[in-house]
């Protein structure tokens, strides 16, 4: 794992919870700066993916690198500083609810840096700015809609300005504008400041405004059916149930089928 | 610009404070400002003007290679004059980029998100919201019964809406699951009162009396409580806990979207089976409690025949259901009242806590008291 430019790689992986195997054989590799999007009809383990991504759950086989450590082996302090380098969203959002949506997004600062209070205040407005919450700051989070959670949610992933930030479904349950505006903002990340993204996501305007490369899960054979450029998928793909998801197509023509993606 | 997570711990920060005639300060920042390396250079420049006299502060930004955004809080803090209450300060030197994102939070913003003053608590208002929520609580409770009786009714006339299963996943949950805590405390309570009795009986050589008082205390009184504390505590809890959550998620408004009406889906059920199953733990927790106190009997020294004819002599099966009644009463008090707290449960990370705490010390409280009631009830009947 000397290469620079992956920030991320898996090797093999096997993921499932207790006996049942939900992916298995996946092998990908993240460039730095990139925006990644893993695809794949609901309930095909996109989340399970991502929760192993991350070393939430410790996978049947296989390894993940992160930025040239081996997550899965990491322990102690060589963990805790990597879990630093990274930020994440969860589906649910998993805002606490016992805190402020400010508290909340101040929180990682918190516990990893030494700044003074009103700088991490600050810190944690400009992130609320930045997705657009800056007025329900001092609210608590279950007095904010289900996308404005996923927003704030967001703010404090991007807390401690984490090299790569993982966002399960971030623009479910958006309207197009304020997932147009997000879309944004993911670009203008990746590009300005580097930041490499891990997204998972069924919005195919989103999937075309931010993707530079996806994958593609697929149920049936429980592991990647498609990887590279979502327009030349769309295109190109050798596989017609890849081909008619880019296209937003309806099932029919398709014998072989997996689970509609929602 | 660089990705930050190349980052080494070495390429820290720097700044650099010179002090000049008149009140004048410049800092100077250099190197890569994060989340990580800020802190050094804010305490560098927090030493250095510490008791300063600043009228104009000048920070030179021209060094700073890169900035996320904790670094740039320092930036704002250093421009909001934070270090240097009352001074004129100007940031110059940014890069173009990093000019944009600094401009892109302003004082402005700080200020118009300050938290709002907490409401202000005045007693004569409390006293009034607090007299108000306590009688909207008792209208609410009264509505409540009503609505479970005629739960009650409707699924007499129509059992199959009845749902015995979840009946029968309560009478395990809350009955059987609930036996070993039951015997154990009840046991050792009896014990316990016996082995105190035993020693001031024995000056007067009345010990055969202990299985007089066991009796009657275990079959009357704690026999029933100790089974509906118990109760209160394993399954009351749990209930609001159920239901709480159940209206947390929505799920309760789901049901009454399907024409459902939560009462008669979820509350008849739990009220049903805490009913029929009192009697079989009161009645459980009073042989226990008898048993503990035979026992110290039996350590003492009497034959068990006697223990039992002294018992037989001083127990009425009266006894026995006026325990019994006590029991189905508390059992009815319970679950009514944990299932009320549960669909009472406000909105809130800390709600179905509160409402579990508030359905224990409720159902214990009107158990108490119930139980005082029918000793009154009881005294006035014999006259
Ligand atoms: N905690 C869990 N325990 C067992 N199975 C789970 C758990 N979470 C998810 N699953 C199963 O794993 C599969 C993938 O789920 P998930 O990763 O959430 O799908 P999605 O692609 O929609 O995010 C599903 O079949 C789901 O039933
Ligand atoms: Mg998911």
């Amino acid at each position: 794992m000397n290469d620079h430019d992956i920030a991320i790689a898996v090797k093999g992986l096997k993921v499932g919870y207790d006996h049942v195997v939900v992916l298995k054989d996946i092998s990908f590799e993240v460039r730095r700066g990139e925006v990644f999007v893993i695809l794949g009809g609901s309930g095909c383990g996109k989340s399970t993916l991502l929760k192993h991504l991350i070393g939430l759950f410790e996978p049947m086989a296989g390894e993940v690198w992160i930025e040239g450590v081996n997550l899965v082996a990491a322990e102690g302090e060589a963990r805790r500083r990597l879990l630093r380098r990274f930020g994440v969203m969860y589906q649910s959002g998993a805002l606490f609810g016992s805190l402020t949506v400010l508290e909340n997004v101040r929180l990682p600062l918190d516990i990893f840096t030494d700044l003074p209070e009103r700088a991490r205040n600050l810190v944690a407005l400009g992130k609320l700015k930045q997705v657009g919450l800056a007025a329900a700051a001092h609210q608590q989070p279950a007095e904010l809609s289900g996308g404005m959670q996923k927003r704030a949610a967001i703010a404090r992933a991007m807390a401690l300005d984490p090299g790569i930030l993982f966002l399960d479904e971030p623009s479910a349950g958006l309207d197009p504008v304020t997932s147009a505006g997000l879309d944004a903002l993911i670009n203008d990340l990746a590009e300005n400041m580097g930041i490499t993204f891990v997204i998972v996501t069924h919005e195919l305007p989103s999937i075309y405004a931010v993707a530079d490369r996806v994958i593609m899960l697929d149920q049936k054979t429980r592991t990647l059916i498609a990887e590279g450029r979502p327009e030349a998928l769309r295109d190109h793909s050798p596989n017609p149930w890849v081909r008619q998801f880019f296209k937003r197509e309806a099932e029919p023509s398709v014998t072989a089928t997996p689970t509609t993606p929602t | 610009m660089k990705p930050p997570e190349t980052t080494p711990e070495s390429a820290a920060a720097t700044a650099e404070v010179r002090l000049e005639a008149g009140g004048r300060a410049v800092v100077v920042l250099r190197g890569r400002l994060d989340s990580l390396t800020a802190m050094g250079p804010w305490r560098q420049v927090e030493q250095r003007l510490h008791g300063v006299a600043v009228t104009a502060l000048e920070v030179d930004a021209g060094g700073i290679e890169y900035c996320d955004g904790s670094g740039m809080a320092l930036l704002h803090c250093l421009q909001m004059g934070f270090l240097t209450p009352g001074a004129t300060v100007t940031v110059r030197g940014l890069t173009p980029e990093l000019q944009r994102s600094f401009d892109n939070f302003s004082a402005a913003d700080y200020r118009a998100s300050v938290p709002p003053p907490p409401l202000r608590n005045h007693i004569p208002t409390d006293l009034g919201r607090g007299a108000r929520a306590m009688a909207r609580d008792f209208v609410e409770q009264v509505r409540f019964i009503g609505a479970v009786a005629q739960g009650l009714v409707g699924t007499l006339f129509r059992p199959r809406l009845m749902r015995w299963d979840e009946v029968m996943r309560v009478f395990e949950s809350a009955g059987a699951n609930a036996l070993p805590i039951v015997s154990l405390i009840s046991l050792l309570v009896g014990l316990v009162i016996a082995f105190e009795a035993a020693q001031p009986l024995a000056l007067f050589g009345a010990q055969i009396f202990i299985a007089d008082m066991i009796g009657l205390v275990m079959v009357r009184e704690l026999g029933p409580m100790m089974a509906a504390i118990i109760l209160a505590g394993r399954s009351g809890s749990a209930f609001a806990a159920e239901l709480g959550t159940m209206k947390v998620n929505e799920e309760l408004n789901a049901l009454q979207t399907m024409g459902l009406d939560p009462v008669r889906f979820l509350v008849v059920q739990r009220v049903v089976a805490s009913v029929l199953l009192t009697p079989l733990l009161t009645v459980y927790a009073m042989f226990m409690g008898v048993l503990g106190g035979v026992l110290v009997m039996l350590g003492i020294g009497f034959p068990l025949v006697a223990i039992y004819n002294e018992l037989v002599l001083r127990l009425t099966a009266g006894d026995v259901l006026i325990g019994t009644t006590k029991g189905v009463v508390f059992g009815l008090i319970v679950a009514a009242v944990g299932c009320l707290r549960g669909l009472q449960t406000q909105k809130g990370p800390s709600a179905v806590g509160a409402s579990t705490t508030r359905a224990v010390v409720s159902s214990i409280l009107l158990i108490i008291v119930t139980d005082a009631g029918f000793s009154i009830l009881l005294y006035v009947l014999r006259q």
